[in-house]
């Protein structure tokens, strides 16, 4: 804070000293009448700052700042503080089969969530090879409404389809006897031994909770993505469409060739998020699994890790060096993501 | 010629068709929670697919809904309007600054802000933040909330509100000023009615976000009456014996503010959703 106050006092001194020689000419009593107006001036427009600068050094830099620290420590948030140099990094690396374990279940994500990104790609393609601009507008009005649904409520109506007795899950694929087939592939090829009874228990059964993961929100077509990809869309002119038309594309080539090339901005964008997302997002898992990831920790990621070491084991500074590690890696894609779509425009 | 165009009318079905087909497993669960939010467990069990006949219909479902979650609602509403009020103004204040003046120092707090959309907030951050929260005494009360809502939109907002005020003309600014107008009132006079679109545009992103916090109020809230929509239904959730019925119509409950905010903005909603995936 103190830091902040000197550099805009020092600031302002500055200012008032590079007007001064404009100011010759004047009387010397003119001159600091105007300083000190001027003074005045810049004050108010620095008061006018404060409440922001305020705000994120306070709540954004101190505490990342404050993570950076105890990261060194072992730190239990309130009575123990004692310095400890890189060994929480060293436990991390070197003895902590969890924290690679979040990362491998992490990769696996990653990979899944890059193929459900294409759904949106179709689905807004889709729309807007309509011929009628009236209900492009329609579908997309229609897009955004279970996006005003609390997200939260959608991941536990989706997490009620998950249960065993009474989810829609269970009950869809009994009614379509896929069951069976399930059941088939379980006791000849898998040996799971998940879907004897019938009716599996996707989110508390150690074998079945990273295909739930990879399942859950089906058909995987994200409001935001399709909004994007569409506005992305709309700027494609309509010559180079019939250029296509003369070259006599086929409908899939006027996909490769014209409008997944000119979206690629919008891709590696989505492409950028979707990444961030999942190596820092935890709260789906938090609670369709709990603090412990499920049975066997399977569904560990390292958000929840560290928010587990951290609020439920007390283990602050571990937890506050994972973030580093964390923090290093999501950087670090951020800056290679970066330079990519940077090329392209 | 009308081979042709009734072959183009057939790849127009099909596309509708398509899209039909994704908008309903989107609306799917919709459906579903308000088709059992009217059932009981019995009921629920038996049919889970479509509606009873009406005389069947479980209405206490809904009251008893109401009773646990209007509390939640208030404080949802109560907190996401204040952030949101807050950071748009602290927002339009150091835009202005930033934008309109030539003060030393104004690029070490643009920049400051800036570099904050690009750093991830990960779980680390959130205990040192709850730190600093218990040692300011603000556990447990709805301004964290509301002051660290506004402080998260102000790196976006700050962004791209300097672009927008840039882009009035200084003329306006300059023959105010020659009336003798402070820069408190031109914000007001010249800034505010000419941002107004963009200003609602902001708003919106930021009460979306704010209505769906649930790190924060998880780790910060402790008594039932403080609690937000996020975390008050994930509280209802956990609970051990399940009655469906009222859980789907607690759900639904809840979302009625969103729908109605949606209803009365349409189109600044639909900007507001592709703008806030922008910022990353």
């Amino acid at each position: 804070m103190a830091n902040g106050a000197i550099t805009e006092r020092a600031g302002v001194e500055r200012a008032a000293r590079s007007n001064a020689p404009e100011r010759t000419t004047h009387s010397a009593g003119r001159r600091v009448m105007t300083t000190i107006r001027r003074l005045r001036f810049q004050w108010s427009l620095y008061l006018l700052m404060l409440p922001t600068v305020l705000l994120i050094l306070v709540f954004n830099y101190y505490p990342s700042l404050d993570a950076i620290r105890y990261s060194l420590y072992r730190w239990d948030g309130a009575f123990i503080e004692e310095f400890r140099g890189l060994e929480n990094f060293i436990q991390a690396f070197g003895h902590d089969r969890l924290f690679w374990q979040s990362f491998g279940l992490t990769l696996i994500l990653l990979v899944a969530n890059a193929f459900k990104m294409w759904p949106s790609i179709f689905t807004a393609v889709v729309i807007h090879r309509l011929q009628s601009e009236r209900w492009q507008y329609v579908y997309r009005v229609l897009f955004v409404i279970p996006m005003i649904i609390p997200s939260l409520v959608g991941l536990l109506i989706w997490k009620s389809f998950f249960e065993p007795m009474t989810g829609i899950m269970n009950k869809t694929l009994q009614a379509t006897h896929l069951m069976d087939v399930l059941q088939w592939l379980d006791i000849n090829v898998l040996g799971w031994q998940a879907f004897t009874y019938g009716s599996p228990a996707w989110l508390s059964n150690s074998h079945l909770i990273v295909p739930t993961l990879i399942i859950w929100g089906f058909p995987w077509v994200g409001v935001i993505g399709v909004l994007i990809y569409l506005a992305g869309l709309q700027n494609i002119s309509q010559d180079v469409y019939d250029a296509g038309k003369i070259d006599g594309l086929s409908w899939w080539g006027k996909f490769s060739k014209i409008e997944l090339p000119l979206i690629m901005t919008q891709v590696r964008l989505m492409l950028i998020l979707m990444t961030i997302g999942t190596l820092q997002d935890y709260g789906l898992i938090l609670i369709l699994l709990g603090p412990e990831g499920g049975p066997n920790n399977v569904g560990m990621v390292p958000g929840l890790y560290m928010f587990t070491e951290g609020f439920l084991n007390q283990r602050y500074g571990y937890a506050c060096a994972l973030g580093m590690v964390l923090f290093v890696i999501i950087m670090s894609i951020t800056l290679v993501y970066q330079k990519l779509v940077r090329v392209d425009k | 010629m009308l081979s042709r165009r009734s072959r183009e009318r057939t790849k127009e079905l099909i596309k509708h068709g398509l899209i039909l087909l994704v908008l309903f497993s989107a609306f799917f669960p919709l459906y579903i929670m308000v088709v059992i939010s009217f059932k009981d467990n019995d009921q629920f069990v038996r049919n889970p697919w479509w509606f009873d006949s009406i005389g069947t219909w479980k209405w206490e479902n809904w009251s008893f809904a109401w009773d646990t979650v209007k509390i939640y609602i208030a404080n949802s509403i109560v907190t996401s309007v204040a952030a949101t009020a807050f950071c748009l103004l602290f927002a339009t204040l150091t835009s202005y600054v930033i934008a309109k003046h030539k003060v030393p120092g104004r690029g070490v707090v643009y920049y400051g802000l800036i570099a904050l959309m690009f750093l991830p907030g990960t779980a680390a951050t959130l205990m040192t933040l709850f730190t600093l929260l218990k040692d300011m005494h603000l556990l447990n009360s709805l301004w964290p909330l509301i002051i660290l809502g506004a402080t998260g939109g102000q790196a976006l907002c700050v962004f791209i509100l300097r672009q927008f005020i840039e882009e009035i003309p200084n003329e306006l600014f300059e023959s105010a000023q020659l009336d003798g107008a402070s820069s408190w009132q031109q914000i007001m006079h010249i800034v505010l009615p000419m941002s107004g679109a963009i200003l609602g545009t902001l708003a919106i992103l930021q009460f979306i976000g704010n209505w769906n916090n649930l790190m924060l109020p998880l780790i910060v809230m402790r008594d039932d009456v403080m609690l937000t929509v996020p975390v008050g239904l994930m509280r209802l959730e956990g609970e051990y014996v399940k009655e469906w019925g009222q859980l789907m119509a607690g759900y639904t409950i809840s979302s009625i503010p969103m729908v109605i905010l949606f209803i009365f903005t349409m189109r600044l909603f639909i900007r507001g959703l592709t703008a806030g995936a922008i910022k990353g």
